[in-house]
């Protein structure tokens, strides 16, 4: 079958859930148009995003923090710590340390922090629960099996926000630079890791504690704190015209930011993903990533889809066995693991479909900072 | 006064405590850190450079088993390289693998690169056991600053003071202690990790003996062997008879190079005058 290409970014016909309109242009791009219809980079978004700073000073301003800031230190997290800073709000910087740190992130931090002058915290997964958790997920055969980090930092953020009275999680996310991964390539969700988990896992999890959540948000967590603690998610990036080149540019300058090398890798074990998903999903996460700097002007589309054609550059065999060693896998046990056939989510047992149920008073959730928008569009619009 | 670098005369020694990041069973990226680290305490003008107990494969990672080099050594060779490029005196852990068994081993290499002392650490855990054998010598080497003792983290713990005690009565006054202290995951930033846990014993020593007593404490995530649900934060300490010199800062994902600088005790009369001093001090009844 032949490959087609998105006649505006460089999505094409593999990605999962694409489809393409008459003009050949793909319903990725049409999401972005949505998303960015809903947060414009205009006078009235300026506003908007300037009234919501003011609010969380507002709710701040009898704690310590006025905001939790998840930071990896990656280009994102360091950038928006470094807006938070600027616009006058007081943060906590927390680190979720799944034991995969990439060395280069952590000076990244360390240094941020310190030129900032913004208090850190690190939690830091049991490293028997997490290898456990990330075997399981390569025992599940699916491509998301990354999402336990994912779910981890969730986790910890809200964590760390109940403990200490904090309102508001800042994440340093921008659709316009990172664009929206295929649900099918990332189903983030407490049950499906529960489910994974209790098949293929050998050391039992801790269990929820309110402030120390350690790998547990369930539907009933997340209610807890979005609705009982009144936690909100804020999205920073997707109210400002955020320039990966300009911001390397500040961040570098003004606290010696070192680029890891490509996104996603502030964590080693991206490596051992990106290849995983090379090779065995045929799935490559910078189509996502550069379609999204193709439709906001930050890339050519040509560049984009050049630029594919190359195997990343994370992809350094030496981190590779450094990850599979790590996990302490023999390479026999991991050659097992690549062999066995290709899953997604929906081949276990999640809570998608009660999910999709109630999808519109998860819409409803959107409008209050409680579940990001571009998080319900790729969930129930464009899945 | 001290004769150092370039044969000038110091008063204080600057020793750069590599609180360095160690990652289990990755000797080059760990070496090549360490490299980093040792050249940027050159550039400050550092005369001696500590770094962590098993700065090569981690402590306690199963890679010692089967990983583990002999001293002199491939890892060794890199240190006493670095020592003399950058003519500086380095202490370093690392593992040895020796007459078939393996050890957890300290150097101390001189500013000409050449190994001064080794050490086999003697109070291993019980649960380290099962990697590293009991090490049957204990020993102090004369320097330019004075006479230096080398032991490995636990060997200072409150119930094993004797080596310390012993390296002090061969005339130590400045014990180089490369550790991988640990704490449980669970451990942030805002908690005091240890407690009076190092900082007790370090200063009963120091002013036991009027010496400086000095570790460089590993950070990183254990990710293999018996302390897997363990890390290491650094907090790295100097102590003196007086208290702490200097101290590391809490962290478990990037390493630090803090700066100790001493003014090393006089000597004092040894062998049985010491038992006096003790006395004196009401140290035995």
């Amino acid at each position: 079958m032949t490959l087609k290409i998105c006649s505006r970014c460089c999505i094409n016909s593999e990605v999962a859930s694409v489809h393409f309109d008459s003009q050949g242009e793909c319903n990725y791009c049409k999401m972005h148009d949505e998303l960015d219809r809903c947060y414009p980079l205009n006078e009235k978004g300026e506003i908007y995003f300037t009234n919501l700073i003011k609010k969380i000073k507002k709710h701040g301003k009898n704690n310590q923090f006025d905001c939790i800031v998840g930071i990896s230190g990656g280009r994102d997290s360091i950038y928006t710590l470094y807006l938070m800073k600027k616009l006058g709000l007081r943060p906590l910087a927390v680190y979720f340390n799944d034991g995969f740190s990439n060395p280069v992130a952590g000076e990244n931090m360390t240094q941020a922090t310190k030129l900032l002058g913004v208090e850190m915290r690190t939690v830091t997964s049991d490293w028997r629960e997490s290898k456990d958790l990330r075997i399981s997920f390569l025992k599940a055969s699916t491509p998301d099996f990354g999402m336990p980090t994912d779910l981890g930092i969730a986790a910890a953020l809200y964590g760390t926000a109940t403990k200490l009275k904090v309102k508001y999680v800042i994440i340093g996310q921008s659709f316009r630079t990172e664009g929206v991964c295929p649900l099918e390539w990332l189903y983030f969700e407490g049950k499906y890791l529960k489910q994974v988990h209790d098949l293929f896992g050998t050391v039992p999890l801790r269990s929820w504690k309110p402030t120390d959540p350690g790998f547990n948000l369930g539907l009933k967590e997340f209610f807890y704190y979005s609705f009982i603690k009144k936690i909100k998610t804020i999205l920073p990036l997707y109210y400002i015209d955020y320039n990966r080149k300009d911001v390397d540019q500040i961040i570098s300058s003004e606290l010696g930011w070192v680029n890891t090398g490509a996104h996603y890798y502030d964590d080693l074990y991206q490596s051992l993903m990106t290849y995983i998903l090379r090779t065995k999903f045929n799935i490559d996460r910078r189509v996502f990533n550069y379609a999204a700097l193709v439709r906001s002007g930050q890339m050519s589309r040509t560049e984009a889809l050049d630029k594919i054609n190359e195997v990343s550059v994370i992809e350094d065999p030496k981190v590779i066995q450094l990850c599979i060693k790590r996990l302490g896998l023999t390479q026999e046990e991991f050659d097992e693991i690549m062999s066995r056939e290709p899953k997604t989510f929906k081949d276990y047992r999640t809570n998608y479909n009660f999910l999709v149920k109630i999808k519109y008073l998860i819409k409803i959730t959107t409008y209050l900072h409680i579940v990001p928008k571009s998080t319900y569009m790729k969930y129930f619009d464009y899945s | 006064m001290i004769i150092l670098k370039d044969k000038k005369l110091k008063s204080v020694l600057k020793v750069g405590m590599g609180q360095l990041l160690v990652e289990g069973g990755e000797p080059e990226r760990n070496l090549e850190r360490a490299c980093h680290m040792v050249k940027d305490a050159a550039k400050i003008g550092c005369d001696v450079v500590l770094l962590p107990e098993c700065m090569d494969l981690a402590w306690t990672h199963p890679s010692a088993k089967t990983e583990a080099k002999r001293i002199p050594g491939p890892y060794s060779d890199i240190l006493c390289n670095l020592a003399k490029e950058h003519c500086l005196y380095l202490c370093a852990g690392l593992t040895e693998s020796f007459e078939g068994k393996v050890f957890n081993a300290a150097i101390l290499i001189n500013s000409k690169g050449e190994i001064i002392l080794k050490y086999q650490k003697i109070n291993v855990l019980d649960v380290a056991q099962d990697i590293y054998s009991i090490g049957q010598n204990l020993s102090v080497v004369d320097t330019p600053f004075g006479i230096v003792g080398v032991n490995i983290c636990s060997d200072n713990y409150s119930d094993s003071l004797e080596i310390g005690h012993t390296l002090a009565r061969m005339g130590a006054k400045l014990i180089l202690s490369p550790s991988s202290w640990t704490v449980d995951y669970s451990a942030a930033e805002d908690e005091d990790p240890y407690g009076g846990k190092w900082y007790h014993p370090y200063h009963t020593l120091a002013k036991a003996h009027d010496l400086v007593l000095i570790s460089a404490t590993s950070v990183g995530v254990i990710v293999g062997g018996v302390y897997e649900g363990k890390k290491m934060i650094g907090c790295s300490l100097a102590v003196d008879k007086n208290g702490t010199i200097k101290k590391g800062t809490f962290n478990e994902f990037a390493g630090e190079l803090i700066v100790a600088e001493i003014n090393l005790p006089s000597p004092q009369k040894l062998g049985t005058n010491i038992g006096d001093r003790l006395k004196a001090q009401g140290y035995y009844k």
